[in-house]
């Protein structure tokens, strides 16, 4: 059943008393611009940290970690697969055309996948640290996404996000009580990824946000960026780690954590393609497009044959 | 001893999916044996969906950590076996049900199309491939849902 608005009033009082907009309903062309590139940039992360996952698979520590960084890129490259499905239903761009244009590095993904990973440690950081920033995200879309088929996408993809934040508490587990060395490793991942997991919320949000307005979005990023920091700073001390915030100070009075200022020049330049990996992974992702095409042509061709 | 066994039946009942919050290992069809000796012993033996599933380790843990808290419990040993092969005909009709509605998940019983969870129309596969091994990617022929598809 297809739905229509007289105005963007009457659309707006749809969403504001909870209404779910479904794929075939007449949606104002603000409202499908704004779901569907916030879609798409969800799409092009899922798609660019399932290949960086991916580059692990050669060199984790140990059958137990090669297990979990199978299993995540496996998910990571079927959650970019589904939302792909679900932002190309929305009749803006094809599927192909969103895969140009995240090729050609005109469109937009994640800051941290922008960045390079050095080491293991750097993998268990970003399991821990930028995993939970990002399920932290999905979850204030998910609460009270007024876009259907995203919203039912998304339950699916918490779920295993959660799980994934387990592999990453069970990763951290392991480095933490380990050797010096294994400490040290991660300290130093953890001062390369503290700032960029923590910049993934964004700055504060504007006062006329669209995604907040429109309900994709449930939460102001400085909301979930402050949860973050009270969760992760205390946990990263307990376990003996320097968190890398020259200006980090405790508020004994309201009980909180400030990490003081915050430069998001770097997240600027993330989102420009500038970023100290961007070139090098934007080309990879597309090498990596052409390389396997064969086996989509071969399974496009299985398909058309009768069995 | 059935009182004990009934009781350690039901921790392990309590152990959800990693991946599908709210949904039992034991609907799912995972447990396959469990022992409990007159001493309070225990032996469970589950099965894996799939071999290489990633989820074993934090299975196993989960189902040994909540054995472990009954009361009147002994040694506690947990493990995976061989055989038989899990498929999804064990899978209970109330826990599809439950899946399609919770998760837009169908299960692929037979050899007709799975049904769209959202309107029960056919569905048509569309990658074999989806965010796990033990599902494909597929939509539905009347309402364009994507669905996940569980198989075994």
């Amino acid at each position: 059943m297809t739905r229509t608005w007289a105005d963007m009033a009457a659309f707006e009082s749809f969403l504001d008393d909870g209404g779910i907009v479904e794929v075939d309903d007449h949606m104002p062309d603000e409202y499908r611009q704004a779901v569907f590139a916030f879609i798409e940039m969800h799409a092009n992360s899922e798609l660019m940290g399932g290949l960086t996952e991916r580059d692990w698979i050669p060199r984790t520590p140990g059958l137990r970690h090669k297990m979990s960084v199978l299993a995540k890129t496996q998910d990571e490259i079927g959650h970019g697969h589904l939302l792909y499905m679900v932002a190309a239903d929305m009749q803006i761009k094809t599927r192909e055309e969103m895969l140009e244009d995240l090729f050609a590095g005109k469109s937009r993904f994640h800051n941290v996948f922008h960045y390079q990973a050095v080491t293991w440690g750097d993998q268990v950081a970003i399991a821990f640290l930028v995993d939970a920033a990002a399920l932290a995200s999905q979850q204030a879309v998910f609460k009270n996404c007024s876009y259907g088929p995203y919203r039912r996408i998304l339950k699916r993809i918490i779920s295993e996000e959660g799980f994934h934040m387990r592999l990453g508490e069970d990763r951290m587990m392991r480095i933490a009580q380990g050797t010096d060395t294994q400490k040290e490793i991660f300290q130093g991942a953890l001062d390369r990824w503290f700032w960029p997991a923590l910049q993934l919320f964004g700055p504060d949000s504007k006062p006329d946000d669209v995604l907040l307005r429109w309900h994709i979005k449930s939460e102001r990023n400085e909301v979930l960026r402050d949860k973050w920091v009270q969760k992760f700073v205390p946990m990263l001390q307990s376990y003996g780690f320097t968190v890398p915030a020259p200006d980090l100070s405790y508020d004994e009075e309201a009980g909180k954590w400030d990490v003081g200022p915050i430069d998001w020049e770097p997240l600027k330049r993330t989102l420009a393609q500038g970023g100290p990996d961007s070139a090098r992974r934007i080309n990879e992702a597309k090498d990596n497009w052409e390389r396997t095409r064969w086996v989509r042509d071969a399974m496009d061709r299985a398909a058309t044959v009768p069995a | 001893m059935i009182g004990l066994e009934l009781a350690v039946h039901a921790a392990i009942a309590s152990v959800d999916d990693p991946e599908y919050p709210g949904v039992s290992i034991v609907d799912l069809g995972l447990l396959e044996r469990l022992d409990v000796t007159d001493a309070g012993d225990v032996r469970v033996g589950l099965i894996p969906t799939f071999s290489g599933c990633p989820a074993l380790a934090m299975i196993r843990d989960d189902v040994l950590e909540a054995v472990d808290a009954v009361d009147g419990v002994g040694e506690v040993e947990v493990e995976w076996l061989r055989s038989p092969v899990w498929t999804v005909d064990r899978i209970g009709p109330e826990t599809r049900a439950l899946i399609g509605r919770e998760f837009t998940v169908a299960v692929r019983i037979g050899t007709g199309a799975p049904e769209c969870p959202r309107c029960g129309a056919p569905t048509t596969e569309e990658s074999m491939f989806g965010p796990s091994r033990c599902r494909s990617v597929n939509r539905c022929t009347a309402c364009a849902e994507t669905v996940e598809v569980m198989r075994s």
